[in-house]
């Protein structure tokens, strides 16, 4: 029987899927953070930290979505790089490069 | 028309000397080549630095009044603002992790010896620049730890002796870290520091080209021709996989672990608990720590900084001591590689504890 | 309608594929960028001045206050009766003064008359003075901006 590897891409996702499992109640507490002060407050009742975190429902949700889609573009553009990459890798060995006039 | 417009400006900048170049130049393929994308990923976090830097300098104020306020404000007023920061935050860290991984890749390939004796000097000056970076922008948020954390960093030249008193007042101009060592920092981090830092990324850059990718020890001396591929198209769509996947892993990292602001620095208060510099310095402020008050009739302080300033040149100069690289000596000195990153781990876990 | 030779190679249409996906992630960082770099201005809704401070005022003379980042001005009629203006010129943006003997506004930048209802009426202004309105409630004057009938 052929002993055939998981693919490369299954490996990465089901190691992806694992990360954002463990780290997503971190990511969400991070997001739920109050944002912090209004710039009424006198000196004396200013914050003794401000915390990074986005300042609406709005932006917390942009935020996620531009997350998601930024992780769907790297899949995306790494899949067909390495498409491209087998294609230049090919055109090399056909001595394809080292004939072309620039 | 795209050949056309290349056809117009190659008229009149002759640029296409370097997209040939680009093509002709040939990268080794062999079980090391991974070292090889450490370089440019250090381009790509600085030219992110670059970018959110140039928005960050919009609305920070340099100022001893106004510096920690205008953090602040870029954080909760200015839309995005707080990721902006997290991601130069993260970036400045990104980008020094594979200045030590680049680094310490050469120095155990040995790629720097004879003719590349000057593309090593140069980057080891790129590191300190790198650095300098680091420590020079970690003012600029003007809250207690990094007020404190300045305070000691400048501190420790003093301890070398007949220049040290007089680097310590360069950097802070004047006795003490005040406002005027804010906006000196400021302006060494935003003017000074990108021009050093051209001038030199152009020279190593330069040299990377003209003398070629060099072959680690053991591939060198194997009988068979390595197997080598072209820069342009086939090295560089490689490494474009790269900076995709440490985009992705910069900006998640930013979003979702940005960091805070304390309140402003009070100069007359006692440093705060837990003071510490950035992770980057912890293992030489372990180092500090350990020595003695007094050696014999010097002081303990003084005996470290010029230890570390021994090594420091040293380590300059390090292609002109391996001279042979596949003897004893040369073997020392691979081990010493080891050595240092063992040290530089385990003293920085140490100070954390 | 078939096309009997296709319009690019797959070599092509690879590249164009990653230039493409590679240009519509770039392009989504945009916003981001562009939005922090134009924050939204916001003039304040309204700005609460202490009536104390313009009581004292002589008839015909106006006193400057802050709105938002921009110059407000408090004319005080021969009547006793307050109007304020946004008292930036609708030319170019400079400040303008109020010159008592003349009843008049005046903008230096290019030589711009208005009158003293803030009409104007002389050199490039193409428009009055935006007037405010204004509410004085006890010990309180509230400046509001213009309603949208008044703005018109």
């Amino acid at each position: 029987m052929i002993k055939k590897r998981p693919s490369f891409f299954l490996v990465a996702l089901l190691f992806l899927l694992l990360l954002a499992w463990i780290s997503s109640p971190f990511c969400l507490a991070q997001l739920d953070a109050k944002p912090a002060v209004t710039k009424d407050l006198q000196d004396k009742d200013k914050p003794e930290k401000i915390v990074a975190a986005p300042r609406d429902a709005r932006e917390k949700t942009g935020i996620w979505v531009f997350a998601v889609w930024m992780w769907i573009s790297v899949f995306v553009i790494v899949f067909f790089l390495r498409l491209k990459i087998k294609e230049v890798d090919r055109l090399y060995g056909l001595r394809f490069y080292s004939t072309r006039k620039n | 028309m795209k050949k056309g417009i290349q056809a117009w400006l190659d008229e009149r900048f002759g640029l296409s000397g370097i997209t040939d170049f680009m093509t002709k130049k040939s990268v080794p393929l062999h079980k090391h080549t991974v070292w090889y994308y450490t370089g440019s990923a250090i381009l790509l976090f600085f030219a992110i630095q670059i970018v959110t830097g140039f928005m960050l300098v919009l609305y920070y104020k340099p100022t001893l009044e106004m510096a920690n306020e205008s953090v602040g404000r870029i954080m909760t007023e200015i839309p995005l603002g707080w990721i902006i920061r997290s991601v130069h935050s993260w970036s400045a860290s990104f980008m020094i992790v594979f200045v030590f991984v680049h680094l310490l890749s050469i120095w155990i390939a040995k790629s720097y010896r004879s003719p590349r004796e000057l593309t090593w000097m140069s980057g080891v000056l790129l590191l300190f620049i790198s650095l300098f970076f680091g420590f020079t922008g970690y003012l600029l948020p003007w809250d207690d730890l990094s007020f404190s954390a300045t305070k000691v960093g400048t501190d420790i030249p003093r301890a070398i002796p007949v220049v040290g008193a007089w680097v310590t007042n360069l950097l802070r101009g004047g006795e003490d870290v005040t406002g005027d060592t804010l906006t000196r920092f400021f302006g060494i981090h935003v003017c000074m520091l990108p021009v050093f830092i051209f001038i030199l990324l152009a020279i190593h850059i330069y040299l990377v080209q003209k003398l070629g990718m060099s072959l680690p020890l053991d591939v060198e001396g194997k009988q068979e021709k390595v197997k080598e591929i072209p820069f342009w198209p086939n090295f560089v769509f490689r490494e474009m996989i790269v900076w995709f996947l440490l985009v992705g892993i910069l900006f998640s990292i930013a979003i979702f672990f940005p960091p805070s602001l304390e309140k402003a620095a009070d100069v007359m208060a006692p440093a705060p608990e837990g003071i510490k510099p950035e992770w980057y310095f912890l293992f030489l402020f372990q180092t500090l720590k350990i020595f003695p008050a007094h050696v014999l009739f010097v002081s303990g302080e003084t005996l470290a900084v010029l230890l570390m300033v021994l090594a420091i040149v040293l380590f300059f100069f390090l292609p002109f001591f391996d001279t042979k690289p596949a003897g004893t000596k040369g073997k020392v000195i691979t081990i010493l590689a080891y050595v240092f990153i063992l040290y530089a781990l385990v003293m920085s876990v140490w100070s954390l504890l | 309608m078939k096309l009997r030779y296709s319009l690019f190679t797959r070599r092509q249409f690879l590249s164009g594929l990653i230039g493409g996906w590679v240009g519509a992630f770039l392009a989504s960082l945009v916003y981001p960028i562009v939005k922090f770099i134009f924050p939204p201005y916001k003039e304040p809704d309204e700005v609460i001045l202490p009536l104390a401070d313009y009581q004292d005022m002589p008839p015909n003379s106006v006193k400057n206050f802050a709105w938002g980042s921009k110059l407000g001005l408090m004319k005080k009629n021969d009547n006793g009766i307050y109007i304020a203006f946004v008292g930036v010129c609708t030319h170019l943006d400079c400040n303008v003064s109020y010159i008592n003997e003349q009843r008049k506004f005046f903008c230096a930048c290019h030589d711009g008359w208005y009158d003293e209802n803030g009409i104007n009426i002389g050199g490039p202004p193409p428009a009055p003075l935006r007037r405010l309105t204004l509410v004085i409630a006890g010990e309180e004057m509230i400046v509001k901006k213009e309603s949208p009938e008044e703005a018109s």
